[in-house]
C-alpha cells in the first residue's frame, strides 16, 4: 500500500482485532461442544466448563451410537438429504433452464408464477390440510417433497444460465444439438459454481429440517435426527417445569434426562457430516452466489 | 462477425425442418418446466385456496368446503387479547433482527475486505460460516447446555467460581437480545458473502485514485465501498421487510418452544398458529390469523418496493425489486 499513515495502521489493527473476536465467537461454541462431549459427566457437573477436559472419556459417543433411535434417525436424515438434494436440483435446473431460454414464450408468466409464491402464501393451516390430503403425511416423502421447489434458488439458477455466453449455446444449436443436449452437455458443465452452491444450501436445508418432521410425522416409527434432538430438549423442559412447581410430589427419574456430555455428543454427531462437505464447495461460493435474483 | 451468417445458412437449407425442430424443442422445454410447475402448484397454490377456511366453521371431514360463516373468525380474532402482543412481538423482533444483521454483515464484509493477509482472510471467512451449518434444534440444544440452571455450563462455572447463578429460562426480558445475538451469530457468515461479492467486484483503480488524492482507508470505505453497497443493502432489506409479518418460527419454536414464561416477549404470530394446530382448537380462526398475515405481508412488499422506487428514482437510479 502506498503511504501507510498512522491512522491507516490503527485502522488495520482494528480490523484484525474485530475479525478475530467475531471468529472466536463463532468458534467457541463448537469447541466447548466437542470438549463437553468427551468430558466425564460427573466432572462436567462439578467443575462446569473446562478449557481442557480433566477426565477424558468416549463413553458418551459409545452410548449414542448404541442407541437404536439415533442410528435410525441417521439413516432417515441421510436418505432424505441425498434424495431430496438430487431431486430438487434436477427439477429446479430443468425449470430454470426452460425459463432462461429466450425463445421459450411462456418464460415471463412462469417467472411471475414462481415469484408470486415468494410474496404470498395460504398460511400454515391450509398448507397442512393440503399436505394431508395429498398423502404427504406419516411417510418419508413428507420430509422430501415439500422442500423440492425453492423460488429463490430457481431464480439464482435461471440468472446464472441467462448469463452464460450465448455464442457457445448458439453455435451448439447450429451444429444440430437439441435443447436437452445443450442443457446436459454444455449448460450444466459450465455451471459448476452455481450448482455446487445450490446443492450445498439445499442439502443443509434438508439435513437441518425438523419442521416437516414435527408437523407431518405422527404415527410413523421413524424420526429424522433433528426431531430426535428437539424431543430430548422438550422432555428435559417438561421435567424442569414439573420440578419447579412448588410442592410437587413428582419424583423425577433423572436417568430419563441424557447427561450433558451425551447431548453434546449427539450434536457433534449430527453436525459432523454436513460440515465435512463444506470445504469441497467453499471455493465456488462467491461465483455461485450472484445477486439480483429477481430482476434480469 | 461470421456468426450471423452461420445462423442464416441452415435456415435457408430447410425452413420447414427448422420449424419442426423449434416445435420439438419448445415441447421439450415445456416438458422440462412442467414437473416443477405442477409441484409448485400443489405445494403453494392449492393451499392458497385453503384461505376460504378463514371464513368457515372448519370441520375436519369437509375440509376446505366447510360451512360459510362470514367474518366471525375475524371478529373472534380481533377481540382476542393476545393479538396485539403477537403482532407487536413479530414486528418488533423482526425489526431488531433486520437491523442487527444488516449492520453486522455489512461491517464484517467491509472488515474482511480490508484484510490483506490471504490465509487469515480465508480462515476468518471459513470459521464464520460454521454456525450456518447448525439447525435451530441443535442451537437450542447447545443453548440449553449453556443456560440450564442446574447443569448448564455457564451456571456450573458460575457456581464453582462462587458466584450467583442466572436463571435464564425465567426472565422474558433478556430473550429478544439473546435471539438477536443468535440470529447474527448464525447468519453473518452467509450474509456477508453477498456484500463481499460486491466489494470484490469494485475496480481497484477507484481506490488507487482516491489514495493518490490523499484519502485515508476509512475515507475510502465511506466514499467508495459503502455507496456501492447501498443497492445490495436495500435489496436485501426490502426482501426482509416484505417478510416482517412472518415470525422466524424455525428459530423461536425450537428455542423457546413450550417455555410459557418467555412468551410475553417472544411469542410470534407463527408460533401461535403452530400451537393452535397442535391443540386442534379453532382452525378457522388460526387461518384468519394466517390470512391477515399474508395480506399485510403482501401490502408490505409492495409498499416497501414503491418507497424504494420513488427514493432511488430521485437519485437517478432504480434499486427496486419489480
Amino acid at each position: 500500500m502506498i503511504n501507510r499513515t498512522l491512522s491507516d495502521r490503527i485502522f488495520s489493527a482494528f480490523n484484525y482485532i474485530v475479525a478475530t473476536l467475531f471468529t472466536l465467537i463463532c468458534f467457541i461454541p463448537f469447541y466447548t461442544m466437542v470438549i463437553a462431549s468427551v468430558t466425564e459427566k460427573r466432572a462436567l457437573i462439578r467443575f462446569g466448563y473446562q478449557f481442557w477436559p480433566s477426565q477424558f472419556t468416549l463413553e458418551a459417543y459409545q452410548w449414542v451410537l448404541r442407541g437404536q433411535a439415533v442410528l435410525t434417525g441417521y439413516a432417515v436424515t441421510v436418505f432424505v438429504t441425498l434424495t431430496g438434494t438430487l431431486l430438487s436440483l434436477t427439477l429446479m435446473c430443468a425449470l430454470a433452464y426452460a425459463m432462461s431460454n429466450k425463445k421459450f414464450k411462456p418464460r415471463n408468466p412462469i417467472a411471475f408464477y414462481v415469484y408470486f409464491t415468494m410474496i404470498f402464501s395460504g398460511g400454515i393451516i391450509p398448507w397442512f390440510i393440503t399436505m394431508r390430503a395429498v398423502g404427504l403425511y406419516d411417510n418419508i416423502w413428507a420430509l422430501i417433497v415439500p422442500m423440492l421447489m425453492n423460488p429463490w434458488w430457481i431464480f439464482v439458477l435461471r440468472n446464472y444460465f441467462n448469463n452464460l455466453p450465448t455464442e457457445i449455446l448458439e453455435s451448439a444449436r447450429i451444429d444440430g444439438a437439441s435443447d436437452l443436449q445443450i442443457l446436459t452437455r454444455i449448460v450444466l458443465p459450465l455451471s459448476t459454481p452455481v450448482l455446487a452452491t445450490t446443492a450445498l444450501f439445499v442439502s443443509v436445508a434438508y439435513w437441518n429440517d425438523w419442521w416437516h418432521g414435527v408437523m407431518l410425522l405422527d404415527f410413523a416409527d421413524f424420526r429424522p435426527l433433528q426431531v430426535i434432538i428437539l424431543r430430548i430438549i422438550n422432555n428435559i423442559r417438561a421435567i424442569r417445569e414439573a420440578m419447579s412447581v412448588p410442592g410437587s410430589t413428582i419424583t423425577i427419574d433423572m436417568s430419563q434426562i441424557p447427561a450433558l456430555s451425551i447431548r453434546m455428543a449427539i450434536v457433534v454427531v449430527t453436525i459432523g457430516p454436513i460440515i465435512l462437505v463444506y470445504p469441497f464447495v467453499q471455493r465456488y461460493f462467491i461465483h455461485g452466489l450472484t445477486l439480483g435474483a429477481i430482476k434480469g | 462477425m461470421a456468426l450471423p451468417l452461420k445462423i442464416r445458412q441452415p435456415a435457408k437449407r430447410s425452413a420447414a425442418r427448422e420449424l419442426l425442430r423449434n416445435l420439438i424443442n419448445y415441447k421439450l422445454l415445456l416438458a422440462l418446466a412442467i414437473p416443477g410447475l405442477l409441484l409448485i402448484f400443489m405445494l403453494n397454490y392449492v393451499p392458497m385456496f385453503g384461505i376460504v377456511i378463514a371464513f368457515e366453521d372448519f370441520r375436519a371431514e369437509s375440509g376446505f368446503l366447510s360451512p360459510f360463516i362470514g367474518l366471525k373468525n375475524f371478529e373472534l380474532l380481533f377481540s382476542s387479547p393476545v393479538v396485539g402482543r403477537l403482532v407487536a412481538n413479530t414486528i418488533g423482533l423482526n425489526a431488531l433482527f433486520i437491523t442487527c444483521e444488516t449492520i453486522v454483515s455489512v461491517s464484517i464484509a467491509l472488515i474482511i475486505n480490508e484484510i490483506g493477509h490471504r490465509f487469515l482472510r480465508r480462515m476468518y471467512q471459513s470459521i464464520m460460516f460454521l454456525p450456518f451449518f447448525m439447525s435451530w434444534a441443535v442451537v437450542s440444544m447447545l443453548l440449553f447446555g449453556w443456560f440450564d440452571y442446574e447443569v448448564g455450563l455457564l451456571n456450573t462455572t458460575l457456581r464453582s467460581a462462587g458466584l450467583e447463578r442466572i436463571s435464564f429460562y425465567d426472565d422474558p426480558n433478556i430473550w429478544p437480545g439473546i435471539l438477536a445475538f443468535l440470529r447474527v451469530w448464525k447468519s453473518t457468515g452467509s450474509g456477508c458473502i453477498l456484500y463481499l461479492a460486491v466489494l470484490v467486484g469494485i475496480d481497484p483503480q477507484l481506490y488507487e485514485a482516491a489514495a493518490i488524492d490523499g484519502a485515508s482507508r476509512l475515507q475510502r470505505i465511506r466514499q467508495i465501498s459503502l455507496p456501492l453497497l447501498v443497492p445490495t443493502i436495500i435489496l436485501l432489506t426490502l426482501l426482509s421487510i416484505g417478510r416482517i409479518f412472518y415470525g422466524d418460527y424455525g428459530m423461536i419454536y425450537a428455542i423457546i418452544g413450550s417455555s410459557a414464561a418467555l412468551w410475553p416477549t417472544t411469542d410470534v404470530i407463527d408460533t401461535y398458529i403452530i400451537r393452535a394446530l397442535q391443540s386442534t382448537t379453532n382452525f378457522g380462526m388460526s387461518t384468519a390469523v394466517g390470512l391477515s398475515q399474508s395480506v399485510l405481508g403482501f401490502i408490505c412488499v409492495f409498499g416497501s418496493n414503491w418507497i424504494t422506487k420513488k427514493w432511488s428514482q430521485r437519485r437517478g437510479e432504480d434499486y427496486s425489486l419489480f
